[in-house]
């Protein structure tokens, strides 16, 4: 798959379809890692590789965070199947115009959970968790499709990862936070590997009036967590970079998971699959569920 | 002259010291990392890790820490100082890499006045390394003036040799804890050399690090900047995890009518630290940010203090999200010096 | 007590500047911290809103004045807007005197050019009365002054003081379409005026602080007049938490401007990297 996607990107820059191919490129010092890459010219374009060590989502350079990779022009952007989701919702969110963008799909068996545990293949042992109850391993969206189209993972409950912490107490779950937050330091890894997390000012770094405390001690943690679970309630496609990237090993992919879940029952929408459905928080229908109001 | 003693563990080390009611903190594991922490009993420390994912350096500057409280609302605001006395504590388990960023970060805690808050709890810590028998290929420490084995910045350094281990006194502290510890010294210490020849083999990772200070001063606007460092996606985890990185804020955090004032870790790589009230931020463009970190550790800091702000222990580069390699970047510039 | 810990000052006046602008006058509460206190001119403080946090600010008042500092604050954020709003008893955090200062010891028998813009006068304020209280040490004083409109004038009572002040040379100038009425200063930048200006240039310093765009032109039109950078001073602002050379937030390339600054020759300046 490697030598064709490298074909395509450098296809697409010699014609000058696009002015930079945002991929994956192999690490100098370490092969079990890979970085992403702006190739501008063709020649460079063999420098692409595709593996199961590929798991940025590189969809954050597509942003308004990222104007420098903006200015390099119209991209084209390696993407996985989760990958395709964000564009999808960034679409929505009127971040991102479709024809903007040349999306070179890649049909993806999953990826590993982390670059320690790559061992030269990929297995149940170090498969990202993401990836069990993967429904996009053919790309949602793509203007070139590389590789065989492949199903989306059949699974009777597609939320399994959250039933554990679901099953537990109010008590027990916000003790289980206390102490996952507690080793938060406030590096904000999660924020800015995020594509939805795009603000001009994070509401974390406003100062009139200080919303959020920016120590990071209990209150200033747990405000800043829950508070960017919140504000991705229904557009969050559950990448899982942000637990990828957390330097102090929080789940935090555990606590966007219960919000996809809530968004999904409530309302039965699922973020990142099309451009056309109405994302539920910026919008009212009269059936919308109000039995909790009381 | 150094004086070695010999001592057959780490783990027996600690023992003694929490037998004799010592404070202890040691590397913990948690789930897949490893965190310095306080310790009751040995069997709670891991001193067969490779590398805590944090760096020691939240037991000397928090991550977070209150330096005055205030109360405001009546005629004259009350303020309460802060309690500068630290319990006495034995870290156990540091590695070089750890330690020798203490006498760096020294510099700037003391430089004309003194930081009470980091300099108090350095006095009342002993630090106890042991020297590594494993690399990988971010570590780079040798290209930073150290070692696997160095000793700089702790008290006692432990080198495991085939009789167990050797603990080097490297200061007075070093000297008063093996003599309040009994361990018994060792006159000609051998295996030490072979031990020192096996440290430095670990390290495949070398690149010139003289140069890299010159070409620095004479490129503050090369296109390496940009070309390298555009992917920087603009988090602080690099800077956080840092032994010798520094830089903190300080904020006020009412609640109510009272409240702290807090200083906080914070980090250049972050948008708004340069950020003028008028708006203007001389740092506008993540390059321009990441610049300045390396700027500072090993160019600005270097010349004020005669020291790399860097031990080469590698932590940036295993948990930057984008796998953004620093070494890399100073091997490139390193190469362009020439 | 730490040296982060600040002394505690009472408000004894407030005086509107401009519509966003005051001078706060303090002094010390504690007695004995007032009699050991001193500082020299262009030295800065950082004033404590307890609860909002703390801010930098240059010293304004007279190094002579005993019993009292001013600062002049003028309100962009959060701790300027409510510093900005103290009233006469309000009680207010003091750290410093911090950074190095204008020395005025190798100015003597020179001529001075003041060259303020907006709330930059206040950062040479400090300055120019040393000067005036010492007027014999030196030559010919001037002082150009601009502001945006009439209304953004700083120290509008020293203005009308300094029109009648035999030792001092005082040019007031607004920027075009700033002028009011009954205006009696000139109209037109504060570089744009300053090349009218004439004067021995060889025996003369410059003493430059305004917004970066004026210090950058009047900076060109100095050199223009074929002042030597070494003779040129200003004052630096720079984002500042400590104050104190730790916080690693202030620097200038390997230069802190809380310790090797604020002040600075255009000389040392023109060696910075552009990361200001």
């Amino acid at each position: 798959m490697s030598e064709e996607l490298r074909r395509i990107a450098g296809e697409l820059l010699s014609e000058k379809k696009v002015g930079v191919v945002i991929g994956y490129a192999s690490t100098v010092a370490d092969p079990n890692r890979t970085t992403p890459i702006f190739i501008r010219r063709p020649e460079d374009a063999e420098k692409l590789v595709w593996n199961p060590l590929c798991v940025n989502n590189l969809t954050v350079y597509l942003t308004k965070k990222k104007p420098e990779i903006q200015a390099l022009g119209k991209p084209a952007i390696v993407a996985k199947g989760c990958d395709t989701r964000s564009i999808l919702g960034l679409i929505k969110e009127f971040q991102l115009k479709r024809e903007d963008v040349v999306i070179l799909g890649m049909s993806c068996e999953g990826v590993v959970k982390d670059f320690r545990s790559w061992n030269g293949a990929l297995s149940n042992g170090n498969i990202a968790q993401k990836c069990l109850y993967c429904k996009v391993r053919t790309p949602a969206t793509y203007d070139f499709l590389v590789g065989d189209e492949l199903p989306g993972v059949e699974e009777d409950d597609p939320f399994f990862d959250v039933k554990e912490l679901e099953s537990r107490s109010v008590q027990e779950r916000k003790a289980f936070w206390d102490r996952e937050f507690e080793k938060c330091i406030r590096c904000y890894a999660c924020r800015q590997v995020c594509p939805f997390c795009y603000c001009d000012r994070c509401i974390a770094d406003k100062t009139m009036p200080r919303w959020i405390e920016s120590s990071a001690h209990e209150r200033g943690n747990f405000a800043w967590n829950i508070i960017r679970a919140m504000h991705l309630a229904g557009r969050c496609i559950a990448c899982d970079e942000c637990s990828r990237v957390c330097p102090a090993d929080i789940p935090l992919n555990l606590l966007n998971r219960e919000v996809e879940k809530e968004i999904k029952e409530k309302f039965g929408y699922v973020a990142g699959m099309d451009t056309e459905t109405e994302p539920p928080l910026r919008t009212y229908s009269e059936d919308d569920d109000d039995s909790w109001i009381r | 002259m150094t004086q070695v003693y010999r001592v057959e563990s780490p783990e027996r080390l600690t023992e003694l010291l929490l037998d004799r009611g010592k404070n202890v903190v040691a590397p913990v594991a948690q789930g897949a990392v490893h965190r310095f922490l306080k310790i009751d009993s040995v069997k709670q420390a891991d001193f067969g890790y490779f590398q805590a994912q944090m760096s020691m350096k939240g037991l000397f500057l928090p991550a977070t820490e209150g330096i005055l409280k205030f109360t405001v609302g009546e005629k004259e605001p009350r303020i309460e100082e802060p309690d500068l006395s630290f319990p006495e504590t034995v870290i156990v388990g540091s590695r070089p890499c750890d330690a020798a960023a203490l006498p760096i970060q020294d510099k700037i805690f003391e430089w004309d006045v003194v930081d009470e808050f980091y300099k108090n709890r350095r006095d009342k810590t002993t630090v106890v390394s042991i020297a590594c028998t494993y690399a990988d290929n971010n570590c780079f420490c040798t290209s930073m003036g150290l070692a696997p084995d160095s000793s700089s910045g702790s008290d006692l350094l432990l080198v495991k040799t085939d009789g167990g281990f050797l603990a080097e006194a490297v200061t007075e502290k070093g000297e008063a804890l093996a003599g309040a510890l009994g361990l018994g010294p060792v006159g000609e210490p051998g295996d030490r050399q072979a031990a020192s020849q096996k440290a430095a083999e670990l390290i495949t990772r070398r690149f010139d690090s003289e140069k890299i200070p010159g070409w620095l001063a004479a490129n503050f606007l090369d296109p390496l900047w940009e070309e390298m460092c555009s992917k920087c996606i603009g988090c602080a985890a690099c800077t956080f995890v840092c032994p010798t990185c520094h830089c903190f804020d300080i904020v006020d955090e009412p609640v109510g009518t009272s409240g702290e004032r807090r200083k906080n870790w914070d980090a250049c790589t972050l948008w708004h630290f340069t950020v003028h009230a008028s708006g203007h931020n001389p740092r506008d463009l993540q390059h321009k940010r990441y610049r300045q970190r390396i700027m500072h550790k090993f160019n600005y800091y270097r010349e004020r203090f005669g020291a790399f702000l860097c031990t080469g222990c590698g932590r940036c580069i295993r948990v930057c999200p984008v796998s953004l390699d620093l070494a890399q970047v100073l091997e490139e510039i390193s190469a362009r010096a020439g | 007590m730490s040296v982060y810990s600040p002394t505690t000052v009472n408000v004894t006046g407030v005086t509107p500047e401009t519509p966003d602008i005051v001078t706060i006058d303090m002094s010390f509460v504690d007695d004995s911290y007032a009699r050991q206190f001193s500082f020299q001119p262009g030295q800065f403080a950082l004033l404590s809103a307890f609860g909002e946090g703390e801010a930098a600010f240059a010293i304004a008042s007279s190094p002579s004045e005993t019993g009292n500092v001013s600062c002049s604050v003028k309100s962009v954020g959060k701790v300027t807007s409510v510093l900005a709003g103290s009233n006469p008893g309000d009680v207010l955090g003091f750290r410093g005197p911090y950074g190095n200062w204008f020395p005025l010891d190798i100015m003597k028998s020179k001529n001075l050019l003041f060259v303020a813009g907006g709330i930059g006068f206040s950062a040479v304020k400090s300055t120019l009365l040393s000067v005036l209280e010492n007027r014999t040490d030196y030559v010919k004083v001037t002082l150009l002054y601009g502001a945006r409109t009439v209304a953004d004038l700083v120290y509008k009572k020293e203005l009308e003081e300094y029109e009648n002040l035999s030792g001092l040379d005082l040019v007031k100038t607004v920027d075009p379409g700033g002028e009011t009425g009954d205006w009696n200063g000139r109209v037109g930048f504060v570089p744009t005026i300053l090349e009218e200006i004439d004067g021995p240039v060889s025996e003369t310093v410059a003493i430059v602080c305004g917004p970066p765009i004026m210090i950058k032109l009047t900076l060109a039109a100095l050199m223009t007049k074929g002042f030597d950078r070494k003779n040129i001073y200003t004052t630096l602002e720079s984002r500042m938490k400590c104050g104190i050379g730790k916080c690693g937030r202030c620097n200038i390339g390997s230069v802190y401007v809380c310790k090797d600054g604020p002040v600075f020759t255009a000389a040392q300046i023109q060696e910075f990297p552009p990361d200001y």
